[in-house]
């Protein structure tokens, strides 16, 4: 099969890439590939999913008449295992092949499994599939398989290893399914990658009195199964949790299995230019596979969240389609509300914070509100916000566009921090500029 | 094609326009309902002020929206012919994505019985918005776009 465009991954990049490909070129043929068998859904909801808030209607990111609206073709189940940039082809696992004029690699990320030995046998990536219990969860399949394991077998305890997002999300559903939650963390904190210490210490405070276990600075060291299924968990400490059901999320790493690695560059996830077009011609890649510009640490970086994966398939899609465009390059940010707690955290807050940053801090001690902004050389670099979250994407605005806030410093961190206090020339731009179309 | 401008030289912080905008968003359109019984009820339009100087801003339905783009659910989308962008209740699951990146601040959480984000629709149903026809001093003004140009 041949297509003028061809897209590998069904999801935030390579959607946002076709859409913004058929908005320049009414013509071109688009075809879609995607390994899964569903049209397509929203990833971050499979969470919600779970824990049966949402339910697979209400998955969709993109209607199912979006592919048929924007004449765009789709093939699921096609897993690629391979490609060949001379030929400008490549092949799927059934062995057939797609060629393409331009090519979009949107693969997205896959699970990290860690080298967990488990009884009677080698290492938890190789036993996973043969035992009944374990599961990742980052695709919808491995969310309905784990609903369906959990309701079957009456599932009231659930071990996640990982307190990250995706693991905290995870747990949250179990919770809400009536399991108890147990959490296990390599470092000292949960959510060490994207809070603080006292915003890690809030959640931790919230869990806890939901009744939920963590074990932080402790990992697996050996898991026991049974009859084919999760029976003992053995962690490095020593103590031992009986569970029929662990939940590995310790992070995602680029989808790159099937590249031409001859000829497409990879550092922390393929290697793009300002246009998105990786080191091989007429091939580009967008989302959790790509290493873009992280305008903060001021160099590539993977930086696998929702936005800027539609972001970059966007400006992927023009590029592809012949019109100039350039990524403007962007920095981590994170929306979500766990456990009754609203969070975002954005930029270098916590962990990536450097020693001569400027700390601004609100708290209300008696409840789960804490607001930090960090400030470096006059331009805020890292937020946190837990409890109260409104405005904070006048913070997002002030870090991507570089404003200088040393006249408003004082202003920065009060609670009705708004736009009427923002420098007078970024206010004049956003509050008397543009108006809004009716 | 005719926008939304703000006026802040004229705006006197009288908060009609919350007001109009929090009656016309409620089940019962009726204001001391709306007020009083209606509690997850937010404006769409926030008035801003320190002393004597205020403004009201409201979403400002942007060409890029990154609300749209940042949305998790597909519920945040921009219609391709109107240009208004509004956020489907049914599809928000509350993860507050749209607050995290609007950098005008307008996008609010509705707490009610389901979490969801709530933003102006630019009240499509009217002839005009209702914070525009009813401010007193035109520091809401619905113009042509030509006309801010000649200003
Ligand atoms: C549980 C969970 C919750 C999350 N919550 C949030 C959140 O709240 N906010 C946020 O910003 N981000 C969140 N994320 C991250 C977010 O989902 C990703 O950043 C986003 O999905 C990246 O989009 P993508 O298009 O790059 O890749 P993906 O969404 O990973 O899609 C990859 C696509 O490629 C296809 N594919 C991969 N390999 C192949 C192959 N070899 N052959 C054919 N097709 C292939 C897949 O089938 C899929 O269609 C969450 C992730 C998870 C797992």
């Amino acid at each position: 099969m041949k297509a003028d465009y061809l897209i590998i991954g069904n999801s935030a990049a390579g959607l946002s890439a076709a859409e913004s490909i058929r908005l320049l070129d009414s013509h071109g043929s688009i075809l879609v590939l995607t390994e899964e068998n569903f049209k397509n859904y929203s990833k971050p909801l499979i969470t919600y999913y779970l824990a049966g808030k949402v339910n697979l209607d209400q998955m969709y990111y993109r209607s199912p008449a979006f592919y048929a609206q924007k004449n765009i073709m789709l093939c699921t189940d096609t897993c690629i295992v391979g490609m060949n940039t001379e030929k400008k082809e490549v092949i799927s696992a059934q062995g057939r092949k797609f060629s393409y004029n331009k090519l979009l690699i949107a693969s997205g990320g896959i699970p990290v499994l860690p080298p967990i030995p488990v009884s009677g046998g080698g290492l938890l990536k190789d036993e996973m599939k043969k035992i009944e219990g374990i599961y990742t969860l980052t695709t919808l399949e491995d969310a309905r398989r784990l609903k369906k394991y959990i309701e079957k077998n009456h599932i009231r305890k659930a071990v996640v290893l990982g307190a990250g997002l995706i693991g905290l999300k995870a747990a949250e559903a179990c919770l809400e399914l009536g399991l108890t939650i147990h959490l296990i963390e390599l470092s000292d904190r949960i959510l060490a990658a994207t809070f603080d210490h006292k915003a890690s210490k809030i959640m931790e405070a919230r869990i806890e009195q939901k009744q939920g276990r963590i074990y932080t600075s402790n990992t697996i060291k050996q898991i026991k199964a049974s009859q084919g299924t999760v029976e003992k968990l053995i962690l490095a400490d020593g103590k031992q949790i009986d569970t029929n059901l662990l939940i590995a999320a310790v992070g995602v790493r680029p989808h790159t299995a099937f590249i031409d690695a001859g000829t497409i560059e990879t550092e922390r996830g393929i290697i793009v230019d300002k246009h998105m077009q990786t080191t091989a011609e007429h091939v580009y890649a967008a989302g959790d596979v790509a290493s873009s510009t992280d305008i903060l640490k001021k160099r590539a970086e993977n930086i696998a969240i929702w936005p800027l994966a539609v972001m970059q398939g966007r400006v992927a899609g023009m590029n592809m389609a012949g019109k100039r465009q350039e990524y403007g390059g962007g920095f981590f940010m994170n929306a979500v509300e766990i456990m009754g707690i609203p969070s975002i955290s954005m930029g270098l807050s916590g962990p990536q914070e450097s020693k001569d940053a400027e700390v601004l801090t609100q708290e209300d001690g008696s409840s789960s509100i804490y607001r930090k902004v960090v400030i470096e050389k006059n331009r805020i670099v890292g937020l946190i916000m837990l409890g109260h979250i409104e405005r904070a994407g006048i913070y997002a605005g002030l870090i991507k566009n570089r404003i200088d806030i040393g006249n408003i410093k004082e202003n920065i961190i009060r609670e009705d921090f708004g736009l009427i206090q923002l420098p007078a020339d970024y206010k004049k731009h956003l509050v008397v500029g543009e108006g809004i179309e009716v | 094609m005719k926008k939304i401008y703000i006026k802040e030289e004229y705006c006197i912080g009288c908060r009609l326009c919350e007001i109009y905008c929090q009656v016309k968003h409620s089940k019962s359109k009726k204001i001391i309902k709306a007020f009083k019984t209606e509690l997850d009820m937010v404006p769409m339009v926030t008035v801003e002020e320190i002393g004597h100087h205020s403004f009201a801003v409201q979403c400002r339905h942007c060409p890029d929206a990154p609300c749209v783009d940042a949305c998790i659910s597909g519920a945040m989308s921009k219609n391709e012919k109107s240009g208004v962008v509004t956020c489907d209740d049914q599809k928000c699951v509350g993860c507050w994505s749209c607050i995290m990146v609007c950098p005008y601040g307008v996008i609010k959480r509705k707490l009610g019985e389901k979490k969801i984000a709530s933003k102006c629709d630019l009240c499509q149903d009217e002839l005009e918005p209702v914070c525009v026809k009813n401010c007193p001093n035109e520091a809401l003004v619905l113009a042509e776009e030509e006309e801010k140009d000649e200003s």
